[in-house]
């Protein structure tokens, strides 16, 4: 069972701070969407919303074609992963999984059976009769994805579900989550705060920023094109550069480069990955640091005196620091944030 | 000398202090039972004891007003505790007022209100039924419940954190109704607390007597009364007596604790 | 955040429910005549007062506050230890050691104290203060200790980890790490140890009849001068109040 979700301008004040402030997003039946902003955003709070656990103060959350304001949490059909677990100390494992089936009056047989099934998927099979104090963290963080999954929802709301994992770990946990929202075509809305995460999850990513979706779209489309300053700093842009473009051409360090658009001031996102160091680039540069992180060199460069970009380069071509450098700016390095002509 | 014993060394002092104070004190309470000051040991105390009316009358009183104010205190402050979870500090402040007050003082206070002639009455213009000397203990248990409702629903506000709150939206998602919760989610929670407050709250009812001398009927008292009496009369004898007496107390007391423990660990899997 | 109307409705009613006998108490204290069937009283003045802070009654103020001040700094000095034991976790089975402090709770103080009157007689500790400190002891060391516990723990622990390895001196860790975290509790346990033997009755009673404390004196007034009764009781909350006080202001702080 799967239901469209649609969030129509809500509005929520907390502690007379408002904090969503006419949010509307849509997530499809059957796929995954992820919300990611910056802390205080209002991401979790929107998941309250969505959850029924927050009132909104006005706006309509829809699930299914049906509007569930009003509706109690209990019987809305959307069940959480919270960022913390949250299971019942005093219950084991499996019946701690088995919660949803024990609300709904089923018997303990039935319970135990069907938590095994879900333990098994979530690979903690072994676990069952365990009681939870002992888990580790990831391994509680498992046990109340199974316990959402028992439940049946129509749609699956998680909460940074891989913040507190180390980097294998995440991994597996991806990989878990998108093969099981695959199988069982569930609705799936992930709200994080982690830029990876999100594009890891999603098929489309929303950005929220001070209580309103700024932009969505798929992970791609919103990493590549962010539609402010805002969003392009939030997405890890360090390349924000004042520019004015006049006949198709951006001039950045004094050397114009090919960026098509009407003329006028304009502010560039220049992508570090798609910048081509050597060669015969038109712009030349100093290379003030090369940092190795693992998989690429960073190289930070200065150019014609004010200029600073941020390059990450293959380690076969890092330059060392003091070296002077070729640079060019293909036209897929370059994106010319709509409508904001001042990076400041 | 290892970490080991040097932790172990460090709850000596207080340990032994209490158990030689106290196991001295419950071994005095039984030698004065049994060996009168001036004669040979013998079961006499206690067999007068279990023969005297009025010792047996206060028993059952005792039992009465014990059960009666646990009881009551343990379903208010339940029932407060859940009203005034969601609510403000300044609200707790407020609960905790009575907490530190003195029951004897408690106990003053409801004279000075409720006895004949007093400020509740001349208010009212009377009272339906009398409060202070009332012979079932009416007014002793009120002044318990007074006293010991606040500090039990304090006890189980601490057991009833955002933790806990967060647990029972995990389970309010998962399509556990609001009867449930209570009966899933907090219960668990709040079981420990609760029989150990009402254990403490019981055990206090049993053997305090300033309340019920200032607020119970002239008769009959509670056991404590019942010893406090008999050292008043024949000195050699009554010794014994009240510590017979008071040993009953104490040794209901440690069932109703044997009886708490396993409640409090029952249910758990 | 505000506080909801039924919230407010809810703190009125606790507030009179709980303010209003202490109101009385004060009225009472101070009404030199107030005879029924009169809701005010006829005369206010301080007989009672005066009756409370003068002969046997200050004897037993002084007696009362010795005896408390003795007896928690006695149980302090003996639940340190054991308290950051116990917090810290560090017995493997502690069940024996809570057993044992968790008794005297269980039993009725004047039962303890009765018992202890039969070796008192022979160790001339019968209405002495020491004796009074020592019945008061039993009761106050499990509440000190119960305080006291729950001011030590992991995180301490590894401040005081952090202080040594910043090349503190044990003692200037103990000064600037362990003291000030212990502080909060440590005054509760202090607070909690001195209420409890101030407000002792059944065992003060039973081994110590001849030099009463406050409570022993207050009791044959409650029938016989409800105004002295009533100023005696107002000096017998007065630490009370001043716990409550200072728990609200620690409250406001962030420390």
């Amino acid at each position: 069972m799967s239901a469209e979700l649609a969030v129509e301008d809500a509005w929520v004040t907390l502690g007379g701070t408002p904090v969503l402030r006419g949010l509307s997003l849509g997530v499809a039946s059957g796929t995954r969407s992820a919300l990611v902003g910056p802390s205080g955003a209002g991401k979790t709070t929107l998941l309250r919303a969505v959850a029924g656990l927050t009132r909104l103060d006005a706006g309509t959350v829809r699930l299914g074609g049906r509007v569930m304001d009003g509706t109690p949490a209990h019987t809305r059909g959307v069940a959480v992963v919270f960022q913390e677990p949250r299971l019942l100390p005093h219950l084991d494992v499996a019946e701690n999984v088995a919660l949803p089936l024990r609300a709904s009056g089923t018997s303990k047989r039935e319970r135990r059976q069907r938590a095994d099934e879900l333990l098994g998927e979530v690979g903690l099979g072994a676990l069952a009769r365990r009681p939870v104090a002992g888990l580790s963290g990831g391994e509680q963080q498992r046990v109340a994805l199974a316990r959402a999954l028992c439940a049946d929802p129509q749609l699956l709301l998680l909460d940074e579900p891989l913040a507190a994992l180390d980097p294998n770990r995440r991994d597996e946990l991806r990989a878990l989550l998108v093969a099981l929202q695959q199988e069982r075509r569930v609705t799936m809305l992930v709200v994080t705060h982690d830029r990876a995460e999100a594009a890891e999850l999603g098929d489309r990513v929303a950005l929220l920023m001070d209580g309103r979706i700024v932009q969505e779209g798929e992970p791609r489309a919103l990493f590549e094109r962010p539609a402010s300053v805002a969003a392009a700093r939030f997405l890890g842009m360090s390349n924000l550069i004042a520019s004015t473009v006049r006949d198709g051409r951006a001039v950045v360090g004094g050397v114009p480069f090919d960026c098509p658009g009407p003329d006028g001031p304009a502010t560039l996102a220049i992508r570090p990955e798609h910048v081509r160091l050597g060669g015969d680039g038109p712009l030349r540069a100093t290379v003030l640091e090369a940092v190795y992180t693992g998989t690429a060199v960073r190289v930070l460069l200065s150019a014609a005196g004010a200029l600073e970009l941020t390059v990450t380069v293959p380690t076969d071509v890092a330059p060392r620091a003091g070296e002077v450098v070729r640079v060019d700016l293909p036209p897929r390095s370059l994106w010319r944030i709509p409508g904001e002509a001042d990076p400041s | 000398m290892n970490q080991v014993w040097r932790d172990r060394a460090a709850v000596v002092p207080a340990t032994l202090v209490i158990a030689v104070l106290f196991g001295g004190a419950m071994a005095g309470a039984v030698r004065t039972s049994v060996v009168p000051l001036d004669g040979a040991p013998s079961l006499d105390v206690w067999r007068a004891l279990f023969d005297d009316p009025a010792f047996l009358d206060s028993l059952r009183f005792t039992a009465q007003i014990t059960a009666l104010s646990t009881v009551l205190s343990v379903l208010l402050a339940l029932a407060a505790a859940l009203a005034l979870r969601r609510s403000s500090t300044l609200l707790r402040t407020l609960l905790a007022l009575p907490v530190p007050v003195p029951h004897l003082l408690v106990a003053v206070t409801a004279v000075l209100w409720l006895a004949p002639g007093g400020l509740a009455e001349r208010v009212l213009g009377g009272l339906p039924f009398d409060l202070v000397g009332d012979r079932h203990g009416l007014g002793v248990v009120l002044v318990y419940v007074y006293k010991e409702t606040p500090f039990l629903a304090l006890l189980l506000l601490a057991a009833m954190g955002d933790e806990l709150a967060g647990r029972e939206e995990a389970a309010a998602v998962h399509g556990v109704r609001p009867l449930q919760r209570l009966r899933w989610v907090v219960w668990p929670a709040v079981r420990r607390p609760l029989v150990t407050g009402a254990l403490i709250v019981a055990a206090f009812v049993l053997g305090a007597f300033e309340v019920p001398l200032l607020v119970g009927p002239a008769y009959p008292g509670t056991v404590a009364e019942y010893a406090q009496q008999a050292t008043k009369g024949d000195l050699i004898a009554g010794e014994g007596t009240a510590a017979a007496a008071l040993l009953v107390t104490a040794a209901v007391a440690a069932v109703l604790a044997l009886v708490a423990v396993r409640v409090a660990r029952g249910g758990r899997r | 955040m505000t506080v909801p109307r039924s919230g407010r409705a809810w703190g009125v009613a606790v507030a009179v429910v709980f303010a209003a006998p202490g109101c009385l108490l004060v009225a009472r204290a101070l009404a030199d005549v107030w005879r029924a069937p009169a809701i005010l009283p006829q005369r206010w003045g301080t007989r009672g007062l005066d009756v409370a802070l003068s002969g046997r009654a200050l004897d037993a103020l002084a007696t009362s506050t010795a005896v408390a001040v003795t007896t928690t700094a006695l149980a302090l000095l003996l639940a340190w230890p054991a308290a950051r034991v116990l917090g810290e976790r560090r017995l493997r089975r502690p069940g024996l050691v809570l057993a044992v402090l968790a008794l005297p709770l269980l039993v009725p103080p004047y039962a303890t104290g009765q018992g202890l009157t039969e070796w008192f007689v022979r160790l001339g500790l019968v209405d002495t203060a020491a004796g009074l400190v020592l019945a008061h002891l039993v009761v106050v060391l499990p509440y000190v200790v119960a305080a006291l516990t729950p001011g030590f723990g992991p995180r301490l622990h590894a401040l005081e980890e952090m202080a040594a390895t910043a090349g503190l001196p044990p003692r200037l860790v103990w000064r600037t790490v362990t003291l000030p975290a212990v502080a909060p509790a440590l005054g509760a346990a202090a607070f909690l140890g001195f209420l409890v033997s101030w407000s002792q009755y059944g065992s003060s009673l039973a081994v110590g009849g001849g030099r009463p404390l406050l409570p022993l004196l207050l009791v044959p007034f409650a029938g016989s001068d409800p105004q002295v009764a009533a100023a005696l009781g107002l000096l017998f909350v007065l630490p009370a109040v001043l716990v409550l006080a200072l728990a609200t202001r620690a409250a406001r702080s962030p420390l």
